[in-house]
Order: C-alpha cells, then sequence, then structure tokens
C-alpha cells in the first residue's frame, strides 16, 4: 500500500511543481535561479526519502523501479531525438572535430581527477572506482540544452554565433557523454573478476548489438504504414516500456539503449515528428520525478564526499574551459568568439541527472549514493553559476 | 493502393513484428534474473511485450471483424500461466494494479458517456431493462443451480444447503455486466443511436444495482449458513450509505476535474489517468485504515465514484469536451492492458474441469437475457429490430464478477471452490463470445460506423 502512496505523493508533487515552476510562479531573479535549477525537487526527494518521512524506503523504491527504467528510456529516447543527421550535416565537420574535442578533454580531466581523490577512499574496489570516474566523468561533460536552445529563440540576444555554436556543443557533448557511460557496464563487479575484458567487451557488444537490432527490426515494421494518434501513442509506450525492460533485464542502461532507439527513429522514420510530440508532452514532469528519485537517495553521513565534490567542480570547470580554449583553436573564425564564452559550458542540465539514476539503479550501494549525491551537490552548483553566466554574457542587460 | 492490398502488406508487418516479439521474449526469459532492477526489467519487458502483441493479435483478428477486446483478451490467455506460461502467475498478481487503475479510468470513461437528455428520453426502456434483467436473470440461474445442479458431477458432493448458498451467489454474479467491455466496443465501433445508448446505460445502471443485489446475496447465503444474520435494516444503511458517499465523493471529484480543466489543464490525460489510480487506491486504504483504527469500515466504491465524477463533468459542467478528448487520447493503451491482463488472469484450468455446467449456465444466462430484453422491449414498446437482437449486447462479463466472486470465495470457505471455479469458467465463455455478440448486434441495428 505504501508504495502507491509514494508514488501519489511524487506525481501530486511533480505535477504541481511543475505547473508552479514553469507555468505560474514570478520569483524574484535570484530566488527564480534556484528554482529553474530543479532544488526543490531534490529537497522534496530528500524530504520524502529514508532520511526523513520515509515514505520512499528502500521497499518502496525497489517497487518504483519498473517506473524509473521507464523514465530512464524515454529521457534516452528523447535525447537520441536529437541527432538528426541532416541537421547537424549542417555544421561544418571541423566543428563537430572540436565538440567532441572539447567534451574528450573534459572527460578525461574530470576522469583522472575523480579517480585520483579517490585515493582519499581506500575501502572502495578498483572497479567500482573506475565506474563511478567514468560515470562522473560522464556527467561532467554534458552541458545543459534547453536553456541554451530557450535563449537562442529569444530575442534581444548578444553574441548569436557564439550561442548557436555552444548549442551545436552542448549536443554532441552529450552525446559523446552518454556513448561513453555506456562503458561503466564493462567493469560491472558480478563479471569483472571472472572473466577476460575482450570477453566481455565481445559479450556485452553482442547482447547490446542483437537488443538493438531486434528493437530497430520491431520499429521498423511498427511504423512502416502511418498510423492513426491513438495507435501510434501504443506502439510508442509499448516499445519504450519494452525496451527499458529489455535492457535493464540484460544489466544494460536503458537511457543508453533508447537514446540509439531515438537516434534511429528521428534519422529513419516517417512519424518522427508525431513520435517526438508524444516524448516533449511529459519531459518536464520525466525529469522532475527523476530529480525526486535522486533525491530520496541523496546520502552525505560525513564532511568527506565534499572534497569529492570539490574536486569534481574543479575539474569539470578546467575541462570546459580548456575544452572552449580547443574549439576556438580548431575554428578559422575563433576571433568571432570570446574566450570568456567558455563559462557558458558550466550549466549541466537534465542529462547528467538521468545518467546518475541509471548509475544507482544499475550498481547498487552505499558508496553508489555518496557518489550521486557528490554529482547532484555538483550539478546544482553548476546549473546556478552556470544560468548565472549564461544570462550575463549572452541577454541585454535591460531584459533580464 | 487499395484498400485490401493495404490491409495484406500492414498483416505481412504485423506477422513478422510479432515472431520477432515472440522470439525477442523467449531470449530473454532465457536469462537468469537475479537483482531486483532485473525482476523490475521483466516486469517492464512483459508489459511492453503484452502490450505490443495484444495490438498485433487484436489488429489481425479484426480483419475477420471480430472486436478488438477480443483480440485482447486472446492475447491475454495466450500468454497467461494456463497457455504458454510467458506471464507467470506472481507476474499477473502484479498487473493485477493495472485492473484496479483501468477500472477506475474505465468508470470516467462510462459516466462520461452518459449525457442526462439521452437517459431522459430514454428512461423507460432503460428501467424496464435494468429490472426485468435483473429479476429474470437472478431467477432462471438461480433455479437452474437449485434444481440440476446435483446432476452435474463437479457439484455432486455438496449439501442441499451449498447448493442453494451456490444457486443464490452464481444467480447474483450472473446478473453482473463487464461496463468496461460494452464502453471499449461501443467505442471501437463508435456505435450511435437508441441501441448503444440504452445498452451503455444499463450496463453502468446494474453495474450499480449489482452491488445492491450481492449485499443482498451475501447476507442471505451468510443467514444460511450461520443462522443468525445481522440486520437487514443496518445492512442495508451501510450499503446506502456507501453508495450516497461514493455518489457525493464522484460529485466533488468531478467538480474537481471541471475546475483542473478550466484553470489548469496541463498534462489533462494524465491527471486523469492518476486520479483514477488515486481513487482506486484512495478507497481502498480508507477502508483499512478505518477498519484498523475505528473498528468499523466504510468501502466507497471506485467505479461508482468515477461514473459520478464522469457523468457529472460531462453534464454539469462546461468541460466535457476536454475532458473526453482527454480520455480518448489514452484509452487505448489502457485498455490493452486491461483486457489482455484479465485475459490471463482467466482460469482455462476451471473451464477444463466445469466445462459442463459453465455451458449450461452461460446457456441460461443468455435465455435469461433474452427474456428479460424481451419483456422489456415489450413493455416499453421499443423497436421490435432491438427486441431481436438487443439481448447480444449484455452478455459481457469480467473484472466486476470476478471481483464479486472473489468476495463471495473468502466470505464462504465451505462453497469457495465451486464458486470461483465455475464464476472463472462462465467469465470465460461469455467474455469470449460477448464482445463479439455486442459487435455483431450494433452492426445489425445499423448503429456501427461502416468502415
Amino acid at each position: 500500500m505504501k508504495i502507491f502512496f509514494a508514488l501519489l505523493i511524487i506525481i501530486t508533487i511533480v505535477f504541481g511543481g511543475y505547473h508552479l515552476t514553469f507555468r505560474q510562479f514570478r520569483l524574484p531573479l535570484i530566488a527564480r535561479t534556484f528554482y529553474l535549477s530543479g532544488l526543490e525537487f531534490i529537497l522534496l526527494g530528500i524530504i520524502l526519502g529514508p532520511m526523513f518521512f520515509n515514505v520512499l524506503d528502500g521497499n518502496s523504491i525497489r517497487g518504483l523501479e519498473p517506473l524509473m527504467a521507464l523514465l530512464l528510456g524515454w529521457v534516452g529516447m528523447l535525447f537520441g531525438f536529437q541527432f538528426e543527421i541532416s541537421m547537424l550535416r549542417r555544421f561544418p565537420i571541423i566543428q563537430f572535430l572540436a565538440a567532441i574535442g572539447e567534451g574528450l578533454i573534459t572527460l578525461v580531466l574530470v576522469f583522472v581527477g575523480i579517480y585520483m581523490t579517490f585515493g582519499f577512499f581506500p575501502e572502495v574496489p578498483i572497479n567500482m572506482k573506475v565506474i563511478y570516474s567514468i560515470a562522473l566523468a560522464a556527467t561532467a561533460a554534458c552541458t545543459a540544452q534547453t536553456g541554451l536552445a530557450l535563449m537562442a529563440s529569444a530575442n534581444h540576444i548578444v553574441n548569436r554565433d557564439s550561442l548557436n555554436l555552444i548549442c551545436y556543443i552542448s549536443s554532441i557533448g552529450g552525446a559523446g557523454a552518454l556513448i561513453v557511460y555506456g562503458f561503466v557496464f564493462l567493469f560491472r563487479p558480478e563479471t569483472s573478476s571472472s572473466v577476460s575484458f575482450l570477453h566481455r567487451l565481445g559479450v556485452e557488444a553482442g547482447m547490446t548489438i542483437t537488443a538493438c537490432f531486434s528493437l530497430l527490426l520491431l520499429y521498423t515494421l511498427f511504423l512502416t504504414k502511418w498510423r492513426r494518434s491513438e495507435e501510434l501513442n501504443l506502439v510508442i509506450i509499448g516499445m519504450a516500456v519494452l525496451s527499458s525492460g529489455m535492457a535493464t533485464m540484460l544489466n544494460l542502461s536503458p537511457l543508453l539503449l533508447n537514446f540509439f532507439m531515438g537516434f534511429w527513429l528521428v534519422n529513419l522514420s516517417i512519424e518522427k515528428e508525431r513520435i517526438f510530440n508524444l516524448l516533449i508532452s511529459v519531459e518536464k514532469p520525466v525529469y522532475l520525478m527523476i530529480l525526486v528519485f535522486l533525491g530520496a537517495h541523496f546520502k552525505f553521513d560525513s564532511a568527506w564526499p565534499l572534497i569529492l565534490a570539490l574536486s569534481y567542480i574543479i575539474f569539470r570547470s578546467l575541462g570546459k574551459f580548456s575544452g572552449w580554449f580547443l574549439v576556438l583553436a580548431l575554428r578559422p573564425d575563433s576571433k568571432k568568439h570570446s574566450p570568456k564564452l567558455g563559462l557558458a559550458l558550466i550549466d549541466q542540465g537534465g542529462l547528467p541527472l538521468a545518467i546518475l539514476l541509471d548509475l544507482l539503479l544499475g550498481f547498487r550501494g552505499e558508496f553508489t549514493k555518496i557518489v550521486i549525491s557528490v554529482a547532484i551537490v555538483g550539478i546544482v552548483f553548476n546549473d546556478i553559476i552556470g544560468m548565472y553566466f549564461q544570462k550575463r554574457l549572452f541577454v541585454i542587460k535591460s531584459d533580464e | 493502393m487499395n484498400s485490401s492490398y493495404w490491409r495484406r502488406e500492414n498483416l505481412t508487418s504485423y506477422f513478422f513484428a510479432f515472431i520477432i516479439l515472440v522470439l525477442v521474449c523467449f531470449w530473454l526469459k532465457s536469462f537468469h534474473v537475479e537483482s531486483s532492477w532485473q525482476h523490475a526489467g521483466l516486469l517492464n519487458l512483459s508489459v511492453g511485450a503484452l502490450m505490443l502483441a495484444a495490438h498485433i493479435i487484436a489488429r489481425t483478428l479484426k480483419t475477420f471483424r471480430l472486436p478488438l477486446i477480443s483480440g485482447y483478451i486472446f492475447t491475454g490467455i495466450l500468454a497467461g500461466p494456463y497457455v504458454s506460461g510467458f506471464l507467470s502467475f506472481d507476474m499477473v498478481q502484479k498487473m493485477g494494479l493495472i485492473n484496479d487503475l483501468a477500472l477506475s479510468f474505465i468508470g470516467l470513461a462510462a459516466g462520461g458517456s452518459l449525457h442526462v437528455e439521452l437517459l431522459k428520453k430514454r428512461i423507460r426502456p432503460i428501467t424496464f431493462n435494468v429490472v426485468f434483467q435483473a429479476i429474470i436473470i437472478f431467477t432462471t440461474v438461480f433455479l437452474f443451480v437449485q434444481y440440476f445442479g446435483h446432476l452435474y458431477s463437479f457439484t455432486q458432493a455438496v449439501t442441499t444447503v451449498q447448493l442453494t448458498a451456490l444457486a443464490i451467489i452464481l444467480g447474483a454474479t450472473a446478473v453482473a455486466r463487464s461496463p468496461s467491455s460494452a464502453i471499449a466496443v461501443i467505442n471501437e465501433c463508435k456505435a450511435k443511436g437508441p441501441l448503444s445508448e440504452t445498452v451503455l446505460s444499463v450496463t453502468v445502471a446494474i453495474d450499480i444495482l449489482i452491488i445492491i443485489l450481492f449485499t443482498i446475496a451475501m447476507t442471505v447465503v451468510r443467514f444460511l449458513f450461520v443462522q443468525s444474520v445481522e440486520s437487514f435494516h443496518g445492512a442495508f444503511f451501510v450499503l446506502l450509505t456507501e453508495i450516497g458517499l461514493s455518489v457525493f465523493a464522484g460529485i466533488v471529484v468531478g467538480k474537481g476535474i471541471s475546475f483542473f480543466i478550466e484553470h489548469i489543464q496541463d498534462h489533462l490525460p494524465l491527471f486523469l489517468f492518476f486520479l483514477a489510480f488515486g481513487i482506486a487506491r484512495f478507497s481502498l486504504a480508507m477502508s483499512f485504515i478505518m477498519e484498523k483504527y475505528l473498528g468499523f469500515s466504510i468501502h466507497l466504491e471506485p467505479l461508482l465514484i468515477c461514473m459520478s465524477a464522469g457523468f457529472v463533468v460531462q453534464n454539469f459542467t462546461p468541460s466535457g469536451f476536454f475532458f473526453k478528448d482527454s480520455l480518448k487520447k489514452i484509452e487505448i493503451p489502457i485498455y490493452v492492458l486491461f483486457f489482455s491482463v484479465t485475459g490471463s488472469s482467466l482460469n482455462i484450468q476451471a473451464l477444463s474441469v466445469t466445462w459442463p455446467l459453465a455451458l449450461s449456465l452461460a446457456g441460461i444466462r443468455i435465455f435469461g437475457i433474452f427474456a428479460g430484453v424481451g419483456l422489456a422491449g415489450i413493455l416499453s414498446g421499443d423497436l421490435l429490430k432491438y427486441t431481436g437482437i438487443a439481448w447480444m449486447c449484455y452478455i459481457t462479463q469480467a473484472g466486476v464478477t470476478i471481483g464479486l466472486a472473489q468476495l463471495a470465495y473468502r466470505q464462504f470457505p465451505e462453497i469457495a471452490l465451486y464458486i470461483s471455479t465455475v464464476v472463472l469458467a462462465i467469465v470465460l465463455v461469455n467474455e469470449i463470445i460477448g464482445p463479439i455478440a455486442l459487435k455483431v448486434a450494433l452492426h445489425l441495428a445499423g448503429e456501427a460506423d461502416k468502415e
């Protein structure tokens, strides 16, 4: 019974909160910055979780795992929809390489930095240190896209070319991060000790390819003909549930598997616009639910994890600045873009939160909770200052 | 491109999709599931596969003019623990949550389908149908079981008192209908006209009446077994209070929905979906909490709350259009899941054990429906063509009947085995032939859209 009430409370909070946050509330600018970072939903999750009211206790969370898998699948598919090849081709190849380079620099810097910081935590097994470092590096490589995209479509914007460039970088960076994140499943403790790395790679790749191939065939067969909207909704919901279930059962990431599905659909399906409209219609509530679930797992029982959080923020900032300099170095028109615009890459957005939930569910453990708490602190911090910098850099003062 | 070519090509892609789906499911079922995360994945996989397979099978059967819900139910039976075993008993039990949710949602849709103006116009046939069907169906089934029950091998061992009790319970459950099936078939056929309006109204009204009828039946059976019954007045007072409170709660919820539509409207389909879920769970929880802390409980009927709410929104607020439009957007996934889960929980073994009795009772029930509808048609002066075919519209039985049987199962262990086995077998028969008969009747009446 408790699980249903937990679910109802979450849903009420999320939908009510969505309405208040995005549709109704008019708060002063500073309060709005905190509010739009989603911090209040994480706090609600913490309050509902075991630290306070215990509405979302271990059993309730386990009972809600099918829903969480679906949420991750939904986000993954939605993210995959951003990679329409015909749209990406409009940008020159050098820009693509620059964006990949920016993401890679952040990934490598954060991975090395976090892995070294794990030296302070000798009790964590090495393979778990690798998993956490990869996952945190993947979250660090992400840059918020929605805020930037919304800003790009607004009036009274300065440095519009730079803003478009940063939007593009953020899209490519997110995809690279998600694919790199997929590698954490190779270091899974249950398999990593018993077989060789190459064998694991072969098995995981085989399973992923089989799963992807069968899902792609199904999508193709279902969507070769025009469907009425009710029928299309049924197929998309059914496929999202099926693919998230398949990924979870195979110990793969529902986020990543559905990202590939989204990528496939946006590039090959005749129904891409209608499917996108369905997916995007619940985007915000989906993210808000993810925030609540992450909040419920928040765990900070000593000050030590703050070292990790600090390390995460510093190495990520370093990565983003270095990445931006690489982008400028590779572009022939580098003088058009100010070096300080790298600050606009600080805001992290929603994808890293989905990666964290995926990590949490795929790699259970008390230390995983600490790791995701560290990342949440970093992400919220980056979102708050990132939004501030974006406004300073791109919005004409009178429009703030 | 002509329609037969289109249909053939569509069926080919459905066929291959089904094959792939089955292969994927068998492949994944071969994996050893360990963690709770993998169990969650298994549940999602099963639900997703069931939805898609039900969709494929229903669409394929539709080319043979069978109603979609027959396809959903058939898929459920195939996937269920009694046939392929793709869904285990445990999985079917977990999916029972879908039934609670869907029944409330269907209640909203049922209430929203009733229009005051049309009800006023057809008040006579509706009233006559409800009264005569209830009386005649109960009487024929009761008399049949009472006088011929001992002739069947399955019920040979029961005592006279047990046979009477069984006759009363089976008579009462025979009156129950499946509003969900009726609504689904009427919506699918896009049927409009006097017959479909009457069928919908009668089915919904009987759904309310059955609660009263079943309470009386349970009270009488309790008296038969223990010879000491609480006062009928007391029992009825509680029952009437529950019905009154449920209707009142429905009015409040209906006004709440209208307020939401007028002032917020964000994600309305999802709001209605979760509201239905909330009502189903809240009424259960309230009953449980009252029983635990106050020593008595008032059970608000979620179906009745939702039907009243839908009725209020549709008829007494300006939000009816948005309400129906939103329900329409998510009804197909809910119907698919509800009916396929219902199909998977149908007990095929029960039919194999009790088929002579089940088939006889299903036949007797249809005779009762025929007589009741015929009498109502003649007395209300309804059109003759409806009197000849209207009986075909009232055969379906599903969740409500099973729910009532489970209630009796828990109350009377003396005859529990007989009740559950026979009722499940009858429901299986009625749920297979009922939707088909309803669709045929709507077509014969000329109320179904020509496809």
